[in-house]
């Protein structure tokens, strides 16, 4: 009964997402989702995974007790497409919607890709789209995290900054005490974070990444060169903006800057799901075991 | 002896005796600003409960150890005699049956004795578990709710309050596919567990655990063991993604 409860929930989540944006490859809809009778999570039932709240005038920004500008609670991403697509795409492909990106540097809204990398790129999304990170239950990067589908959930302890995920349950922990970041020899899915408020201003500088994320669903990769400067401005209680520096000399000819905002999630009573990834992944079985997936034969 | 020498020994073996859960006792926890003890920090066992939680003999890859299990005082987990028998035949399938090898959430109360560093943190709202575990996340709501209804979760559900120096929670909502140990320990969907944590020294905190589960067990069970703090200069969680190297180890076998 208790399984039925949670694929019911599921076929919802599924459906309300496919009567949105059509189907989407090495998304969610079919993993397991748990849901709770009281209030909703940033994807439950009456939300859908991909929701952004409105922006809504707040109250001033509060302090926590050790004097942080208080970001705390549940935050959806308003970066217009970029889910699907970091940058502006204007025709639909493998399933991806046509839409705006969320980059204002360049101005014309593309990745400046050196030619090399731009071609592996579309190699990505149009031949090896089973590679995408997502669909094999990884933690997304910096700083795809910060516009996860299903928003996330704000925590300030003393010294800290925490961002847990709804998407495959997990948490990124960004210290605030000025240490140094850790050695160039551990890569990590998640990066090396270190964070420090400049004003009303949270900086985190992201390194030690593992190049083995992407920016999106839509194969823009990245290298473990990649470095990444996010800064987070509350600018109300409701409001949150948004910005990213994105630095990799190895592939691209520019840094280059995305920016959006975060919306309070309208649902006072949040609680944040589990969203179990690998336990009840079925998107790898849409792909052969040469491309990585659990099928025997291609069957699309 | 002498009758002076003999009450002198009788009473060091009481002040001795005494001592122990009296030091125990009069540590108090530095408090956060709501008043709370402070339990932050990052913590990991130095045990092989993760292994067993009865006491085991050494196996490839599976250190010695002995029971951690307080109660009932022979060590060991009380079991149906079909429950019994059925971990019999886990312990035998473990390689394939133990649902932590395809890197599923570790369930509770696995993930507080992995052999992985985790992070405890703090709020007026919440306490937070986080586990180097697949960034295995527990928050425990200080609020005063109530658990939810019928849905579980491999990770449960975790609603905590203070009695004094100990932070005591109350889990529910459990996935019964998840184990105790590599050893096939388990449980069923009717598993309630209550934790006692609390900060017994600056740097050491003592995990107990009471579990009740009618299907399984005759009784309920306590296990208890000790979290150490890792006090080198700016250590943190870093990542075991566990699902990422289980495809990447099948990659290489082809």
């Amino acid at each position: 009964m208790r399984k039925l409860d949670a694929l019911n929930l599921l076929a919802v989540v599924g459906a309300s997402a496919l009567m949105i944006f059509g189907p989407v490859p090495g998304s969610s809809q079919e993993k397991q989702k748990g849901g709770k009778g009281k209030g909703g999570p940033p994807g439950g039932e009456q939300y859908g995974p991909y929701y952004s709240a409105p922006a809504t005038p707040g109250n001033p920004v509060g302090r926590t007790p050790d004097g942080q500008p208080d970001m705390q609670g549940f935050w959806t991403p308003r970066f217009n497409q970029a889910i699907f697509e970091v940058q502006d795409h204007p025709a639909a492909q493998r399933g991806i919607p046509p839409g705006k990106g969320a980059i204002v540097d360049p101005a014309d809204g593309r990745i400046p890709y050196k030619p090399e990398a731009a071609a592996k790129a579309k190699e990505l999304v149009t031949k090896n789209i089973y590679l995408e990170p997502e669909a094999h239950c990884y933690v997304s990067g910096v700083p795809h995290a910060a516009y996860q589908q299903f928003g996330y959930q704000i925590v300030q302890p003393a010294g800290y900054v925490l961002f847990l995920t709804e998407y495959a349950h997990t948490y990124r922990a960004v210290p605030l005490d000025g240490r140094p970041h850790i050695s160039p020899g551990i890569q990590l899915f998640r990066g090396d974070s270190v964070g420090k408020w400049d004003g009303g201003t949270l900086v985190i500088d992201t390194t030690n990444q593992n190049g083995k994320t992407w920016f999106d669903m839509a194969g823009n990769f990245t290298t473990p060169a990649i470095h990444v400067v996010e800064r987070f401005t509350p600018v109300d209680s409701n409001n949150i903006n948004y910005e990213a520096l994105v630095e990799d000399a190895t592939i691209y000819t520019q840094p280059w800057k995305i920016a959006g905002q975060l919306g309070r999630h309208p649902d006072r009573n949040m609680e944040l799901m589990e969203f179990a990834c690998v336990e009840g992944n079925q998107d790898l079985i849409h792909y052969t075991e040469a491309e990585g997936g659990k099928a025997k034969e291609k069957s699309r | 002896m002498n009758m002076r020498y003999r009450v002198a020994v009788v009473f060091s073996v009481i002040l001795a005796i005494g001592a122990v859960p009296l030091a125990a006792q009069s540590y108090k926890a530095p408090r956060t600003a709501e008043g709370h003890p402070d339990l932050q920090g990052i913590w990991q066992v130095m045990n092989t409960a993760a292994v067993s939680l009865e006491d085991h003999i050494a196996l490839l890859d599976m250190p010695a150890g002995r029971s951690v299990i307080v109660d009932p005082p022979d060590g060991k987990i009380p079991y149906l005699p079909a429950a019994a028998q059925k971990q019999k035949e886990n312990f035998k399938n473990r390689a394939k049956a133990d649902l932590l090898n395809q890197c599923y959430i570790p369930g509770v109360p696995r993930v507080m004795y992995l052999p992985f560093p985790m992070q405890i943190v703090q709020t007026p709202k919440y306490v937070l578990i986080a586990s180097e575990f697949g960034h295995a996340l527990r928050t425990i709501y200080m609020d005063g709710s109530k658990h939810p209804g019928d849905v579980d979760f491999w990770i449960g559900d975790s609603r905590g309050h203070w009695e004094g120096e100990t932070l005591v929670v109350d889990v529910a909502n459990l996935n019964p596919e998840t184990w105790f140990d590599r050893s096939g320990n388990f449980h069923s969907d009717a598993l309630h567990i209550v934790e006692r944590i609390t900060r017994t020294e600056p740097d050491l905190l003592t995990y107990e655990a009471t579990l009740e589960d009618a299907k399984v067990f005759t009784r309920p069970w306590t296990i208890r063991m000790f979290l150490y703090r890792h006090r080198e200069p700016n250590f943190k969680l870093l990542e075991y993604e566990c699902n990422a190297y289980l495809e990447d180890a099948a990659k290489e076998s082809r």
